[in-house]
């Protein structure tokens, strides 16, 4: 078993570097916006700090427990999350969940404020790969096998997506939808599924005028007003600039009100103007090193769920990697996908450290075959 | 389950693919489109903001500032930044010197601003104290708001010269801006601290003017002495330097308080004024006798039709009891001795119908019709100084020259130009355009001016100690095109002292209503007036010891050698360099013309001492003799204009 232990460490040792990187990574791109609303410039990094500190004491202990207790929990999980989810949507709740930037995506739970999106990403998964693990062969039939995902995720997702955050829905969707296909689901059914989802898409990107201005643009730049535009624009100024070596830690300018949410959403532009090709370069690599191994360890588990479930932990770190870069890089639309581990945001840098803990888990309880 | 192990091999491809494309994309735009976006970005972020320069000041010859650029300062306060209100506020009252209470009040706002403007030593201290945030303003200053002011003009709200000779030597004055990058946000707010200065401001060059402001002052007073006690128009005064052609006193007032720079801008008929270059001609063309004499026609003399008359009839005049007594009749008869050619020339040579070229912006050319356009009577009328315009300036030049031994000097405003450094950047040194007459000439037409004082009518400027070389003219005024009846312009050019001259005046006073219209009256003894100011003032520099020896009229002693007088003041105004050996008539280059407005061709070509006869319209071709070639001076250069192109 010792042998095989090498593969966890790498998870961690991984996680700590990007979660580190991050830190710095917020504290460059944050501190102007903090001294700007009069508190210290290290506000953001402290408080994401701290979120670190306590993710990573909960990934440790989560790396050490079995893993199969959440084939239990993923009922309940699901039910707290859609729970969670639903608060956001009641009239009555503006005290608890209230609008930020013309979305309620937060809830203050008195103690913490959590981000329920980002926790139906890890119930959305877990539950996933639970149900398929105990489906086997079962999957690849519609009725007694896509169907009652589809039943159950559906309406999660589409909570999401009223609350609003469509991206975050689509993320939820295509998380599922890994963990399905790697199962074994049949891909004419996926299509099936898309074809049908596909009006869908459209009526809920059409639904809402910034997310229509946004694909636009992104499909034709150029013809679109500049504000619609303006996100992604700002975003290649500020990663072009950093050319090679980059602009230098907290040199970067783009923060100065020409790139929203430059510690967050665009965080990897951020730090590609700063750190320069070989910052964006190691980003990539530790992501992608991160994958092969959450992948490696999916392979090389003998039971089934763990399989999924490594799978699916695995994707939601790396699928909302991707999504966030392509979108920094101006390859997708503008979206809200934030960088996992490094992007300001506790509950998405919580959900990622948990995430890494689970998948430790089933990498240490792997047998030595 | 082989069926995973496939599955997750396509998943695993599809997360590599686009690995693989994220890198790409990556290096496409920081590594080949990396300089453009960092330009964008850079274009966006950065404003060019201009520093601007110190514009250089005037004073006058002697460092006396007349216009000044001074740093002041506005000073604005954010109240939530003090530290110590109790402490900060009456501090603030008191370097702003307004009452604690009153601050107190205008800090109840956020931001309380206090305009002034405030002179650095007001705000020194404060720059210390957190909050008070200085805004500095570069301001144009004039310490003597009414000394010369036509003359030096304004500055526009632009920060140019609007007029006058803030305008003419706004390229010198203005210095150059500097420039320097500030960061902005997207909000366009300045961050000040990574200020890059890519060029420091050059500060404007200081201009020291020629004139003087005690002689400035004195003129302005008497000028509006005069023209308050005979109820008159208006008036000008001109003072000059004969021997560098320096302007020492421009002065010039309407009737309403206004002033424009009517010295170079209006022009008049001078009348007798004008009848000393007439007799210059008859002098230097040798047609009259010193003691010839013809008849005085008992005060009434018919000619082409015309009555010429005389106010004191004499029986019969030589040429200096001509001048002496401003007889039209004696003068009309000697100028009929004369070819109109030659009355023309010599009119021209002194500058009369062709602008003087003094550096101010505007000037008036005045009006000399050459003989081809005379009547039967213009000879006649320009013997007695009618049918020729003037501008006072012009009169002031053509006396400078007979002061200056018969050399015309070329009029300035400019005494140096210093650049902020300090260094000289030019020296104002004579600039003698033609010789007109001989110096044995024009001393003897200084003579017949003096007579005009001695016993003339320029008697009323005599003064008790020093002989004074001058001329009257009372002239006929034309108001709308003719001859307004009872209204005359009363002028009085003077040399002073009488030998060696070494100021020129001239007083022009417009309809004067009140008392005696005739210049021996009014202008008269305003120049008296003004000449006994000047030599009570402490700094005018009137060289006193010379003055006191300007008694013998023979041979005039070269300063050193006066014997046994201490010079006091000595700086009146010969510096050796001043007219060395310009009575030799060298042959000088003619400058190069070409593609230049006819205007400025022609007054290059004048300034060079050459005379010119025009061919054609547009803008100068070229020239006979050509550019390069030589030509003597006072020769006729012909000037050939072609259309522009």
């Amino acid at each position: 078993m010792t042998d095989r232990q090498w593969e966890t460490r790498l998870l961690a040792v991984l996680a700590a570097v990007l979660v580190v990187f991050g830190l710095v990574a917020v504290y460059g791109a944050s501190s102007l916006v903090a001294t700007g609303g009069g508190e210290v410039g290290a506000d953001f990094a402290l408080r994401q700090l701290v979120g670190a500190v306590v993710g990573g004491i909960v990934a440790t202990w989560l790396a050490r427990s079995d893993y199969h207790v959440w084939r239990r929990a993923a009922w309940p999980l699901l039910g707290v999350t859609a729970l969670l989810l639903l608060i956001p949507l009641l009239p009555f709740t503006h005290r608890i969940a209230p609008t930020i930037n013309g979305a309620r995506r937060w809830v203050n739970l008195g103690v913490v404020t959590v981000q329920p999106s980002e926790l139906a990403k890890l119930a959305a998964v877990v539950w996933t790969a639970m149900l398929a693990a105990k489906k086997g062969e079962q999957i690849r039939t519609f009725q007694r096998g896509l169907l009652p995902f589809l039943v159950i995720l559906g309406p999660l997702v589409g909570l999401i997506f009223l609350e609003p955050n469509l991206s975050m829905a689509l993320l939820v969707a295509i998380l599922a939808g890994t963990v399905l296909f790697t199962a074994g689901a049949r891909i004419g059914h996926f299509l099936l599924v898309g074809v049908g989802a596909a009006p869908l898409a459209f009526g809920a990107v059409a639904s809402a005028q910034y997310r229509l201005a946004r694909v636009l643009t992104f499909l034709n730049p150029g013809s679109a007003p500049s504000e619609a535009t303006w996100q992604v624009h700002q975003s290649l100024v500020g990663l072009g600039s950093g050319r090679l070596f980059g602009v230098g830690l907290g040199q970067g300018q783009q923060k100065l009100g020409y790139l929203p949410y430059a510690y967050s959403d665009f965080i990897f532009s951020t730090i590609g103007e700063e750190w320069g090709f070989l910052g964006v370069l190691a980003i990539v690599v530790l992501f992608g090193t991160f994958m092969w191994v959450g992948f490696r360890i999916a392979r090389s588990t003998s039971d089934a769920f763990g399989q999924l479930l490594a799978v699916g932990l695995t994707a939601l770190i790396g699928f909302a990697a991707l999504l966030h870069i392509a979108v920094s890089l101006g390859l997708l639309p503008a979206t809200g996908i934030t960088l996992p581990f490094i992007s300001y945001g506790r509950s998405s840098l919580f959900v990622a450290l948990v995430a890494t803990g689970v998948l430790a888990s089933i990498g240490r309880g792997r047998k030595v075959t | 389950m082989a069926k995973l192990a496939v599955r997750l091999r396509a998943v695993e491809v599809v997360v590599g693919g686009a690995l693989v494309c994220i890198a790409g994309r990556a290096a496409q735009l920081q590594l080949l489109e990396g300089r453009r976006w960092a330009e964008e970005a850079r274009a966006q972020r950065t404003e060019h903001v201009a520093l601007p320069a110190r514009r250089g000041a005037l004073t006058d010859r002697h460092g006396t500032p007349l216009a000044l650029t001074q740093e002041t300062y506005h000073v604005g306060v954010a109240v939530n930044e003090l530290r110590d209100p109790a402490k900060d506020v009456p501090r603030i009252a008191r370097r702003l010197r307004l009452a604690t209470a009153d601050v107190q009040r205008a800090l109840r706002r956020r931001y309380a601003y206090f305009a002034g403007p405030y002179s650095v030593i007001d705000v020194q201290p404060l720059r210390a104290v957190r909050g008070v945030h200085l805004e500095p303003v570069l301001n144009r200053f004039y310490p003597a708001p009414d000394l010369a002011r036509p003359v030096i003009g304004r500055v526009g709200d632009d920060g140019r010269g609007a007029s006058g000779l803030e305008r003419a030597l706004d390229s010198l004055l203005a210095g150059r801006p500097g420039a320097a990058v500030v960061l902005k946000d997207r909000a366009g707010r300045e961050y000040e601290s990574p200020a890059r200065v890519i060029a420091q401001p050059v500060a404007g060059a200081d201009v020291a003017l020629t004139l003087d402001a005690e002689l400035q002052e004195i003129a302005q007073r008497a000028l509006d002495d005069a023209i308050r006690r005979m109820d008159a128009d208006g008036g000008d005064v001109v003072m000059m330097d004969p021997a560098t052609g320096e302007v020492l006193a421009v002065a010039s007032r309407r009737r309403d308080g206004s002033a424009r720079p009517s010295v170079f801008t209006d022009t008049f008929e001078p009348g007798s004024v004008a009848k000393i270059f007439t007799a210059a001609a008859l002098l230097a063309l040798q047609r009259v006798a010193p003691a010839e004499r013809v008849s005085g026609e008992d005060g009434k003399y018919r000619l082409g039709g015309r009555t010429i008359t005389d106010e004191e009839p004499l029986p019969v005049l030589t040429l200096a009891d001509a001048i002496r007594f401003s007889s039209n009749i004696a003068l009309v008869k000697f100028a009929a001795r004369l070819a109109p050619a030659e009355q023309y020339a010599m009119l021209r040579d002194f500058g009369f119908g062709a602008f003087t070229g003094i550096e101010f912006p505007a000037e008036a050319t005045g009006r000399l019709r050459p003989p081809a356009e005379w009547s039967g009577l213009s000879a006649g009328s320009l013997a007695m100084g009618y049918e020729v315009s003037v501008t006072p300036l012009q009169l002031a030049v053509a006396y400078a020259a007979l002061a200056n031994d018969g050399v015309l000097l070329s009029p300035t405003l400019i005494r140096d130009v210093r650049g902020p450094g300090g260094d000289v950047a030019y020296r104002h040194r004579p600039e003698p355009v033609r010789r007109v007459v001989r110096p044995e000439v024009a001393a003897a037409l200084r003579t017949l001016l003096r007579g005009v004082v001695e016993g003339g009518t320029g008697a009323e400027a005599a003064l008790v100690n020093f002989p004074v070389a001058a001329k009257t003219g009372t002239a006929r005024r034309v108001v709308g095109g003719r001859y307004a009846p009872g209204q005359y312009t009363a002028s009085f050019a003077a040399l002073f002292p009488a030998d060696r001259p070494q100021l020129v005046l001239v007083v022009k006073i417009d309809d004067p209503r009140k008392g005696s219209y005739f210049a021996a009256q009014t202008a008269a003894p305003v120049t008296r007036s003004m000449l006994e100011q000047a030599l009570a003032a402490r700094t005018v520099a009137l060289d006193r010891a010379r003055l006191s020896t300007a008694a013998p009229r023979a041979v005039a002693q070269p300063l050193d050698d006066d014997p046994g007088v201490v010079p006091y003041v000595v700086s009146w105004p010969f510096r050796p360099d001043s007219s060395p050996a310009l009575a030799d008539v060298a042959r000088r280059a003619v400058p190069d013309v070409t593609g230049r407005p006819l205007r400025e061709a022609v007054r290059a070509l004048h300034r060079r001492g050459f005379r010119v006869a025009l061919k054609g319209w547009g803008v100068a071709h070229h020239t006979w003799p050509a550019v390069g070639d030589s030509a003597a001076a006072g020769a006729t250069v012909t000037l050939f204009a072609a259309p522009r192109p």
